[in-house]
């Protein structure tokens, strides 16, 4: 996959570079504004990275003259500002993420593999966290078995329906991070489906029923995370 | 007191005064005056007499009795005969008979006081000396009679004083009002100004000194507001050039331990830990650093709007949360969603310095609960007519919590629990009560510190008054019922 990446910051910029490279992205680096916009004119690039403190232009404004040619390229976010404020003004003019300074590497690249799946450019379309895997393309969902030998384990294929495939699919995507009820109905009117006020919770009671155990955490009051297996 | 109440009683009261006394002198020398009026008119009644005696014949000792009531009395006398009387006299002398020519005094007659004047003719008495016979006229006025006429007169003089006195207090107070009318335009303007407000005072005096202090008022604010822009500008900068820096240092940290890795290096993390730690802990202080500098009360007061507080608290928890699953504690959020009225910002800095906290302070597989709380008719004290609704939050975690005694400490900048003796493994700066305590402040609200009596630990209680208007489209107390069937919904998935 082919990234803009657009920050004013040499030393940001080619530590970014470097991480990038090294988990097989190709990485242009523009360090202004009006330079960014010039690259884009060509459609060479998959996604953008995008600072908003640029010298000469707001990133805000970049990005709304992205989003004004009707280009619907993927945009992350990266700023040094005040969290809430710019993070809805920037997803309000159409960002498709936001990492507010000073972040984890691994924050980004969990964000570009979201990104990355969504467009259809990753290697493999398969989302693995803990003993489930997860097909976004061909919609399935495998169980990996215990018992099975390591290097042969036992790959059971659990089937779901649409709508709690859709439901996995959020928490998946989002392992890590807590997706409250509200968070994954949206997203199920999204794919303009009928949502009835308890749907949520049946789709994630029949998803636990068939998963592992403690594979969806129940945040009281809160929401729903996957976690990640490392932590 | 103000100026306009101040000048118009003191001038009043100081007139009044005045005139009184003026009054009182008048009084007095017009009655002295008309006293001596009234003998005058005595003497010249008494001539008359005399003179009315001799034209007619005074040989024949003739009685004269006057019918007519007048409000004159008088008696003539011949030696020791009397020769002619006023009808309201009696035969007696009505005052002795003196030897000296003229003499003034006050007699009892008739059931009356009189003025009376006893006059004889010195001539006369030279004339018949030894014979006995001289001519003697006694004339007497009612001393009531005197009085009220001379009081009638000073009243007629005295009575349009009062009357101006009556008119120069309306005046005094009408031009005192118009006077001061430009000065209470411009208090007026000043008091509607809020706080944050430093626009120009857009107010047209014509004169001089007010126009003075209208200009230079505008000046002030004009220059506040110039401080203040440059104050905001500078947290903002400073965030950033703090922060991209701090970025590249985390970004070659994590490259380095990739490094690392790809190297065969038995045991990076031993390597790279320490330095993300620093790392971690360096941003930690410089954004609280900046969270303090930035919630100052202008700007809090200027962007305040009614916050979804159940959303704030899911963000807040969903932020947090990966730390809280590192040290592997539940944490429960039972919530109804309520409307506050405050600083969205400032309020997601609060209860995310609050939570982090329950979050560090806790050990591993303990528990932190949070809850809100809608207070109908909040007991405050502090004005228990109006009866504001308040709405409780409330963190409580299975921590060690903190002494009662140092309850107070905890919100000095950069103090920590146990002072030196701080566990030093536990990313902090102390001033994350200290922004917690600000915030609570700005907004009006009460920060209580107590035990948990659930679980044990420290249990922070941040109180709110609920000041929304109620044209507001949310309603808190309609809001309340879809959230039991939340609550059951959630126990009954906690039971699967």
């Amino acid at each position: 996959m082919r990234i803009l990446l657009v920050e004013d910051d040499q030393g940001l910029a080619e530590a970014l570079q470097q991480s990038l490279i090294r988990e097989g992205f190709v990485v242009d680096h523009v360090s202004r504004g009006k330079l960014a916009l010039t690259a884009l004119a060509v459609p060479s690039h998959d996604m953008v990275i995008l600072d908003l403190g640029l010298p000469d232009l707001d990133g805000l404004l970049v990005l709304k003259e992205i989003r004004a040619k009707k280009n619907d390229l993927p945009v992350i976010i990266l700023t040094a500002r005040d969290s809430i404020d710019s993070k809805v003004k920037g997803l309000d003019y159409g960002a498709d993420d936001y990492l507010a300074k000073p972040f984890d590497m691994q924050e980004l690249l969990a964000r570009l593999r979201v990104i990355e799946r969504r467009l259809g450019t990753a290697t493999s379309s398969l989302i693995t966290i803990d003993r489930v895997s997860l097909d976004t393309k061909a919609h399935k969902v495998y169980l990996l078995e215990c018992e099975g030998a390591i290097e042969q384990p036992d790959i059971n294929e659990v089937h779901f329906s649409k709508k709690e495939f859709m439901v996995l699919k959020v928490l998946m995507e989002n392992a890590g991070r807590i997706q409250s009820r509200e968070q994954i109905e949206s997203k199920l009117y999204q794919w303009g489906e009928e949502v009835l006020s308890n749907a949520v919770e049946v789709h994630i009671h029949k998803l636990r029923k068939n998963l592992p155990d403690k594979f969806i955490q129940n945040v009281r009051g809160v929401g729903y995370i996957i976690n990640h297996p490392q932590h | 007191m103000s100026i306009r109440r101040y000048l118009v009683l003191t001038l009043v009261a100081v007139l009044t005064l005045i005139t009184f006394i003026a009054a009182i002198q008048g009084y007095k020398a017009s009655m002295s005056r008309a006293e001596k009026l009234f003998e005058q008119q005595l003497v010249d009644f008494a001539h008359i007499v005399k003179g009315l005696h001799q034209t007619f014949d005074t040989k024949d000792q003739q009685f004269v009795a006057l019918n007519e009531q007048t409000s004159f009395a008088f008696q003539v006398w011949q030696g020791e005969r009397l020769v002619s009387q006023s009808a309201n006299t009696p035969t007696k002398p009505i005052m002795s008979l003196h030897k000296s020519p003229t003499h003034f005094g006050e007699v009892n007659f008739s059931g009356q006081r009189w003025r009376a004047i006893y006059y004889t003719d010195n001539n006369q008495l030279n004339a018949f000396k030894g014979k006995g016979n001289s001519l003697v006229i006694i004339v007497a006025q009612p001393l009531k009679k005197q009085f009220l006429l001379a009081q009638e007169v000073i009243l007629a003089a005295v009575t349009p004083m009062i009357i101006a006195i009556v008119l120069l207090s309306l005046l005094i107070y009408g031009i005192i009002t118009q006077g001061l009318k430009p000065l209470h335009k411009l208090t007026s303007a000043l008091a509607k100004k809020r706080s944050n407000d430093f626009t120009p005072l857009e107010l047209n005096v014509d004169n001089s000194e007010l126009s003075r202090v209208v200009t230079t008022l505008n000046q002030l604010l004009a220059r506040l507001n110039l401080a203040f822009e440059r104050e905001r500008h500078f947290a903002a900068d400073a965030a950033h050039e703090l922060k991209t820096p701090l970025s590249v240092l985390k970004i070659n940290v994590h490259n380095l331990s990739q490094e690392l890795n790809e190297q065969g290096h038995n045991h990076p993390e031993n390597l790279i830990k320490p330095l993300t730690v620093s790392v971690d802990r360096m941003g930690h202080v410089i954004d609280q650093i900046l969270h303090l500098n930035r919630t100052n009360p202008e700007q809090i007061n200027q962007s305040k709007q009614p916050i979804k507080l159940q959303t704030l608290l899911q963000a807040v928890i969903g932020d947090l949360y990966q730390d809280i699953a590192n040290k592997q504690q539940t944490i429960t959020l039972t919530s109804e969603e309520l409307l506050l009225m405050g600083d969205e910002l400032s309020l997601h800095l609060m209860l995310s310095n609050l939570i982090s906290n329950a979050n560090k302070y806790t050990p591993q597989q303990g528990e932190i609960k949070v809850s809100t709380k809608y207070i109908p008719n909040g007991n405050n004290q502090r004005d228990s007519q109006n009866k504001t609704a308040q709405i409780a939050i409330i963190i409580e975690d299975s921590g060690t919590g903190i002494a009662e005694e140092e309850y107070n400490r905890v919100y000095d900048r950069f103090y920590r629990v146990g002072g030196d003796q701080h566990d030093s493994s536990v990313l902090g700066c102390g001033l994350g009560l200290t922004i917690v305590k600000h915030i609570v402040d700005i907004h009006g609200g009460n920060i209580v510190l107590s035990r948990s009596t659930l679980l044990g630990g420290l249990r922070v209680e941040v109180l709110f008054e609920q000041n929304l208007d109620q044209n507001l489209p949310l309603d808190n107390s309609k809001l309340n019922s879809p959230v039991s069937c939340e609550e059951k919904t959630d126990n009954k998935d906690e039971r699967d």
